[in-house]
């Protein structure tokens, strides 16, 4: 397991939609052993104000070529404000590749369903699955300037379908819908991946067990610390004995492993 | 940091004592900020402490509090992790062997529900190879007096105090809760119960309130306030409690620069622990010692005792 806390160089940051940003930072030892589905913590603002106090957890959405590596962003509070704020040229702090990601099962299709935001640790998962002509890739959101990055899955798979609330984009409707569709017509063993807000995964989990379909899903966690040192970020496990550790057992879990309430 | 030129070079000397045991320089890790030691590879040289002091360890493991644990505020972090812990055994089973290979002083942080429970741990640890000093947690509900903490209680401080020292041989710090009005009476009564040493503080409780979903912010209601936020009141209850006893004083609070730990030795810390901050950044309290060093040579300072202002 080896992590890196760099100052990394930040080469990129661009307004994809009103509240979404690209953040591209050069962290080439970070990049090397990134998997999908794992995390860094970054340290958000630019002087030592120590406001706010705690780094903030973003996925890894992409790993480029030298050394680059970008987060898929929306700005919800005071951290991804500040955030957004920091221009190409400064240095920012990122600590990484952190956490267990998704575990890749091949020889079966592969179905990432993401809601929203939660496709940002999704990219780098389609981009590694071994057999492209059994990648499907759902997307669901609200509404079309949510999921502006639409493109960056088109390239990797025929099978890309999307949903939103108000028609914007694709079909109008909600993720579960497309989900059951493709279910509908997939006759043997298949593998579900999954990242979004909490009632669609909970929505995704039980269709798929419904199906006896595996099914792994990227959980989010209040961290303070990221590396498992703090022990704040639990979450109740499905046998109600104790708690999981989203930062250190996850952010990726198998969905039987959760008492999803 | 003041910068005077002198004519005469010293070289300054970290080490300090506590009790019997022997540090190589004065930053320790705090509990429950360090985990079990082993999370920080790679992101922390432990061998560049002065030691390490392990996440609080019950008699059998605990579970803990149900989520949220977390919640940010100004310059602080409130916890409510409600004493999660693995349990003595497994962590002397799983933890300690890797633990004992580590070039820093290892210090095992130890919790109770009952003065027996305090007893029976440290007897358990004084048989372990490997642990140079137990530091006990008595900011823990006393379960037979209706779970009112121990260290809030002088009196049932104290027990846990004599309790600790009969079962082992080790040097016993004390840390103590900031929750109670007058915190050199809790310090006198445990210092002439036999402890080695004081530590303090543990977390303020405090509370934050989620004004979107109107909820209590932690699931637990309260939690404990650490982190810069709080350095100003754990230094002055450190100045206090040092000039109250004569057995050395391990400061902790809100310490994040080399400056802060100096405010610390100032006020008359022997030693200082470094929590929250290593959350935040692994590797915070590497560059401490260096930073601590630096100024004592450029102020003509020979021990880190020396450093402690009059009065
Ligand atoms: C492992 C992990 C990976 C993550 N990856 C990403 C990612 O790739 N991209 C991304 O945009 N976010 C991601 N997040 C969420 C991100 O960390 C938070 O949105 C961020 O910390 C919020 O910080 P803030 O200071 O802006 O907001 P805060 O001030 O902390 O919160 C402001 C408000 O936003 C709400 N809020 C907090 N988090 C979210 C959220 N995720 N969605 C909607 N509302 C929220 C809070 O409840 C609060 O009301 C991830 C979280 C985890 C644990
Ligand atoms: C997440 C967290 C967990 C903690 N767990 C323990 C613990 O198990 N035992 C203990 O004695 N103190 C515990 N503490 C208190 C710290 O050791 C320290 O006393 C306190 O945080 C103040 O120091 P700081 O401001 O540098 O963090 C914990 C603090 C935090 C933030
Ligand atoms: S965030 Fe600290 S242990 Fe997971």
């Amino acid at each position: 397991m080896s992590r890196f806390d760099i100052p990394a160089n930040i080469v990129e940051q661009t307004r994809l939609a009103h509240s979404i940003f690209l953040l591209t930072v050069n962290a080439p030892a970070i990049m090397d052993s990134a998997n999908p589905g794992q995390f860094c913590m970054l340290e958000v603002q630019d002087d030592n104000s120590r406001d706010p106090l705690l780094r903030r957890p973003l996925s890894i959405y992409k790993t480029g070529s030298n050394g680059k590596i970008s987060f898929l962003y929306k700005e919800v509070g005071k951290g991804t404000r500040l955030l957004s704020k920091r221009r190409p040229g400064e240095i920012i702090r990122v600590l990484g590749p952190l956490g267990q990601g998704f575990r890749l099962i091949h020889d079966c299709p592969s179905i990432l369903v993401g809601g929203g935001l939660g496709v940002a640790s999704l990219l780098l998962l389609a981009q590694r699955i071994k057999q492209p002509h059994r990648l499907i890739v759902l997307i669901g959101a609200k509404n079309a300037s949510e999921i502006p990055t639409i493109e960056d899955f088109s390239r990797l798979t025929r099978y890309l379908h999307i949903i939103t609330e108000d028609g914007s984009l694709g079909q109008r409707g909600v993720i579960t819908e497309l989900l059951n569709q493709t279910l509908q017509k997939i006759t043997d063993m298949a593998q579900i991946y999954t990242c979004g807000p909490w009632s669609m995964m909970k929505a995704v989990y039980h269709m798929a067990r419904k199906r006896n379909i595996p099914c792994q899903v990227s959980l989010e966690a209040a961290m303070a610390c990221g590396t498992g040192l703090c022990l704040g970020c639990a979450v109740p496990k499905s046998n109600s004995q104790g708690f999981l550790h989203v930062c250190q057992e996850g952010p990726v879990f198998d969905a039987d492993q959760v008492h999803w309430g | 940091m003041i910068n005077q030129k002198k004519t005469i070079p010293v070289c300054p000397d970290l080490s300090i004592n506590i009790g019997t045991l022997r540090l190589k320089n004065p930053v320790l890790l705090a509990s429950g900020t360090c985990g079990y030691g082993m999370e920080l590879d790679g992101l922390l040289d432990l061998d560049k402490l002065g030691g390490i002091i392990i996440k609080g360890l019950s008699i059998r493991p605990r579970s803990g509090n149900p989520p949220p644990r977390l919640a940010e505020t100004p310059c602080g972090l409130l916890n409510s992790i409600g004493l999660e812990n693995i349990g003595i055994e497994v962590f002397i089973r799983d933890k300690l062997p890797c633990l004992r290979n580590i070039q820093t002083s290892l210090i095992v942080n130890i919790l109770g529900n009952s003065v027996e429970e305090y007893f029976e741990m440290a007897k358990r640890l004084d048989r372990e190879e490997g642990i140079e000093a137990i530091e006990v947690n008595i900011s823990c509900p006393n379960v037979k007096a209706g779970g009112i903490a121990f260290g809030t209680d002088p009196e049932a401080a104290a027990s846990v105090t004599h309790a600790v020292k009969k079962a082992t041989g080790l040097p016993v710090i004390i840390k103590l809760t900031p929750n109670v009005t007058d915190i050199t009476e809790v310090a006198r009564k445990v210092a002439s119960a036999g402890a080695d040493a004081i530590s303090l503080i543990n977390t303020l409780l405090g509370m934050a309130i989620d004004i979107k979903f109107r909820r209590p912010a932690l699931a637990n209601v309260f939690g404990g306030l650490s982190g810069p936020a709080i350095k100003p009141i754990a230094l002055r209850m450190v100045w206090q409690v040092v000039r109250a006893v004569d057995i050395p004083v391990i400061g902790i609070g809100g310490i994040i620069t080399p400056d802060d730990a100096l405010e610390f030795l100032m006020a008359g810390a022997r030693a200082v622990q470094i929590g929250t901050a290593t959350l935040i950044r692994p590797s915070t309290a590497e560059d401490l010692p260096a930073g601590i060093r630096d100024y004592m040579r450029a102020n003509n300072i020979k021990n880190v005792e020396n450093l402690r202002l009059p009065a």
